[in-house]
């Protein structure tokens, strides 16, 4: 971009604008985008906990509930008469048949004998049931149900299931006698999971649940972690109650939310990724980014018109401005644009208006000048010229030759006559021709017939208008510098024709001819002529091309001791025409 | 002159004031449909992939873990699993054709369990042609064109197995294996770790070598007939999930008084009842849910461009009565069932 450019009014607003608007732009974006990102943040980590929360309270009133099942199961067993019965076996079975997530239920003794199993079922070997932790659990607290974290359920006969149990101390009847017992019931994870399954954070996010030792309870990847092929850093869960942090083990930031399940102790795990809750920052920058292109492109609109508005007047007023510094004064500017433009449009126009009449002035006055001088000039042929012809007529009186002093005086008087034509410039082709025939007639007598001479016209030209007394000097020169000096006898010719629609005066001699440095001095207009009329070449070119323009003038022709031949082109004006 | 001046003013800023509206009720909507166009991201699903895993059997719990294992890789990677296997294992020519019918089908990988090391090696160097990644599993097959083997070391495997019934056994007795293919390379190469071991032991007697084509019935007869044949037949080796079923039914079966010691390979449900029952005296257990999960893994990885590794070898366990109900076992041995 060119300098003179960048230093536009245009420009500079567009450009200023533009600035301005993308620092307020990129500030305000800046403090949104903080602002939003952490507002989006905070939102992520209360949605995750509120989520969290609801599967809490679903799992509380899901382990309530198999409490309850439980107490109602313990109830039943405490009013029966003795064990084992086969009613009560019926009973239980279609009461355990009302839920599908009990597998068995069993009371033992509490040296591990078994007493009922509830489906009725087949015990097998190696058991080593008084080892498990829901019969140590029940011994230790007899009053209190307590719940095991997820095992492999080996007591019966059948496939092994993962189960949790549940086991407490009770009293149970045989032959009318209370014994101690442990009522065993073991749930599957079938609804444990469909809580925690329905739960989705995010795209990637899940929840997972553990026990209050870091036994993993639910886990949508459970068997992966199971087999070692996965891993979930629990020992930081453990740490918590609830509550929320950031996780970075494993190079992604996840967003951990922990929550307990009371009474179990049992925790809820939320995970979601971060990077799925900085999508959602990337969409509020994405957002900005475009809010920001948005303004960008308006404000480049609007400054881009406002500043067209405010500088196209000034460009137009410089245009307008270059076409006077050309020459062209017509012009006139139209009122328009801003208030200053307006004033200024009407300030040029007043001084382009007023130039235009000083120059027409100073043309006109130019012009009266030179043609004053003109006059002045072509005055000065004549005294001269008069006070040697009437030396040379008296010459001739005294001598006798009164046939020369009747020519030479008649030549005299129509050459007068030509010459004053009643004051005016303009004069026909054969009048100047007839003029120059006179002169050349007295000089003739003059210089003793020194010279011969022709004069050729064409008969269609001949009323043709002629700034008048232009011939007449250059042959005076053709006499005075061609002939004079010459041995031989001088021959003068004069033709006027059309060429190319123009009119064409030659005068030619064939006498001495301009030396080369002196022509050249004459064609460069550095020749004063010798004689004091001022009258010659130079005064000839000057009028021609002051009254027809500087497309018409004189040439010279001329070669030392062949002669010299004078060419003027003038404009073809018919006498009719003019 | 001075009013007239202040109309055109006037109307001048009219004018821009009229674009300036204009453009701030243009601008919003463009700024909405933009965005809407930005809010509703279709993140387009990459096409799922398909992949086929060919295993040696159908119905079998063993082979059932595989398949949860590379259900779960599925899930994860996104991919879908096209599983094929023939109904019985000694049938080499069904899992040769299912193999070559999921290339024709044009599968993005194949994961494959090879019944026969020579066999299915033919139709493994075909998948060269399709340019798709092939990773076996469990059995090595004889092709340069596996990228990588996920599997249990054979040779180490049946080493163990030996070694576990040498300590049943304390040193001395006949004893029987039940192997379940000739041909199949991971059979052979337990076989020869067992046969190794044996013989650094000179108490022990192989009786017989069985093979029970991965039929438990065919293993539960002919472990009838070699414990007939055999009467001082003290331990018997079975060395696959098949085999050691038919083995321990029937020892379970035969006559009480007789005490054999078994050993067996593999951790179904049905075996791990008899070692709590003490029918199997010890199991060489290895991670067929990893099998397959890797398989899968590393199958979507070698289409993603990244590099894996050429073999892998999963970890063997000896389980026991003692240590079968330990927490970290029971994840182990058995499956996660929901």
């Amino acid at each position: 971009m060119k300098w003179r450019q960048v230093r536009s009014i245009q420009f500079i607003i567009v450009a200023s604008f533009t600035l301005i608007t993308v620092i307020v732009m990129l500030f305000v974006s800046f403090v949104v985008y903080d602002k939003f990102a952490n507002t989006a943040e905070q939102n992520a980590v209360l949605n995750n906990q509120q989520i969290i929360d609801q599967v809490k309270f679903n799992l509380e009133s899901y382990v309530s509930g198999i409490g309850a099942f439980f107490e109602i199961i313990d109830d039943r067993l405490n009013r029966s008469g003795g064990l084992p019965v086969k009613e009560l076996q019926e009973q239980l079975d279609t009461i355990r048949m009302t839920r599908d997530d009990v597998v068995s239920m069993a009371i033992f003794t509490i040296d591990g004998q078994l007493i009922q199993s509830i489906p009725s079922q087949m015990q097998r070997r190696n058991t080593s049931l008084t080892e498990q932790s829901w019969f140590t659990a029940a011994v230790q607290a007899p009053e209190q149900l307590s719940y095991s974290p997820p095992h492999i359920q080996n007591l019966f006969e059948g496939a092994y299931k993962w189960v949790v149990s549940l086991s407490k101390g009770m009293t149970y009847h045989r032959s009318g006698i209370g014994e101690k017992g442990i009522l065993l019931i073991d749930v599957n994870f079938k609804t444990i999971d469909d809580l925690c399954q329905r739960v989705t954070l995010g795209g990637k996010g899940y929840v997972y649940l553990i026990d209050s030792m870091g036994n993993l309870v639910y886990h949508p990847q459970q068997q992966l972690i199971y087999n070692g092929l996965k891993y979930e850093n629990v020992e930081q869960v453990l740490k918590y109650t609830y509550g929320s942090y950031i996780d970075r083990s494993g190079g992604v930031e996840r967003l951990i939310t922990v929550k307990t399940v009371n009474p179990l102790g049992w925790k809820v795990v939320g995970v979601s990724y971060m990077d799925e809750l900085v999508t959602t920052q990337q969409e509020i920058g994405g957002f900005l980014f475009w809010l920001l292109a948005a303004v960008l492109g308006f404000v480049l609109i609007v400054s881009f018109v406002l500043s067209a508005r405010i500088s196209h007047p000034i460009k137009r007023l410089e245009r307008t401005m270059r076409l006077v510094e050309k020459g062209v004064f017509s012009v006139h500017m139209e009122m328009s644009g801003a208030e200053e433009v307006k004033q200024l449009t009407s300030r040029f126009n007043l001084m382009v208006a007023r130039i235009h009449q000083l120059m027409d002035q100073i043309i006109v006055e130019q012009e009266t000048k030179r043609k004053n001088e003109l006059d002045i000039l072509q005055a000065q042929i004549h005294p001269h010229f008069l006070y040697n012809t009437l030396n040379s007529v008296v010459r001739l009186a005294g001598s006798g030759r009164t046939d020369d002093v009747v020519t030479m005086i008649s030549s005299l008087s129509k050459f007068f006559r030509i010459s004053l034509s009643k004051g005016q410039h303009i004069i026909s082709v054969q009048e100047e021709l007839e003029h120059v025939k006179h002169y050349l007639i007295i000089q003739n007598i003059r210089f003793k017939h020194q010279f011969s001479y022709e004069i050729e016209a064409e008969e269609r030209i001949l009323n043709s208008r002629t700034l008048k007394l232009i011939l007449q000097p250059i042959v005076e020169n053709a006499i005075q510098h061609g002939i004079e000096g010459s041995a031989d006898e001088g021959c003068i010719r004069i033709s006027a024709r059309e060429v190319d629609g123009k009119l064409l005066f030659k005068v030619s001699d064939n006498g001495a001819g301009i030396p080369p440095p002196r022509l050249e001095a004459i064609q460069a207009g550095r020749v004063e002529s010798r004689q004091g009329s001022g009258v010659g070449l130079r005064n000839v070119k000057e009028r021609l091309q002051l009254y027809y323009g500087l497309a018409y003038g004189l040439e010279i022709e001329s070669q030392p001791d062949v002669g010299t031949a004078v060419t003027m082109w003038l404009p073809l004006e018919r006498e009719d025409e003019s | 002159m001075l009013s007239s001046y202040a109309g055109q003013g006037r109307g001048l800023k009219v004018k821009l004031l009229r674009a300036i509206v204009l453009l701030l009720i243009i601008m919003p909507l463009a700024l909405n449909t933009a965005c809407s166009g930005n809010g509703i991201i279709e993140i387009s699903e990459p096409e799922q992939r398909n992949f086929a895993l060919v295993v040696k059997m159908l119905n079998d719990d063993y082979w059932n873990t595989v398949r949860m294992g590379a259900e779960a890789a599925a899930k994860e990677f996104n991919v879908k699993i096209t599983f094929l296997a023939p109904e019985h294992e000694k049938d080499v020519q069904q899992q040769v054709e299912y193999t070559e019918q999921a290339l024709k089908l044009g599968v993005d990988a194949l994961i494959l369990a090879a019944s026969d090391y020579m066999a299915l090696g033919q139709v493994v160097d075909q998948a060269s042609y399709y340019n798709i990644p092939v990773i076996s599993i469990d059995s090595e097959v004889g092709s340069t064109k596996v990228q990588s083997y996920i599997g249990t070391n054979s040779y180490q495997m049946g080493r163990t197995a030996g070694q576990e019934l040498v300590k049943l056994m304390n040193g001395r007795g006949k004893v029987g294996v039940m192997s379940f293919i000739q041909g199949a390379h991971n059979a052979e190469q337990r076989e020869e770790g067992l046969m190794d071991l044996f013989s650094r032991y000179d108490g022990i007697e192989v009786a017989e070598k069985a093979y029970c084509y991965s039929d438990p019935d065919l293993a539960y007869e002919l472990t009838l007939r070699m414990l007939a044949k055999h009467p001082d037949l003290e331990g018997i080796v079975a060395l696959n999930s098949i085999s050691s079923l038919g083995v321990a039914r029937a020892v379970k079966d035969a006559d009480a008084g007789r005490a054999i010691r078994v050993v067996t390979i593999d951790s179904t449900p049905e075996l791990m009842g008899y070692l709590q029952d003490e029918v199997i005296g010890a199991a060489v257990v290895q991670n067929p849910f990893a099998m397959g999960y890797l398989g899968v893994k590393y199958a979507a990885d070698a289409l993603q461009g990244s590099d894996i590794p050429e073999r892998v070898e999963t970890d063997v366990k000896v389980i026991g009565l003692n240590n079968m109900f330990w927490p970290e076992n029971q994840k182990l041995l058995f499956p996660f069932v929901k």
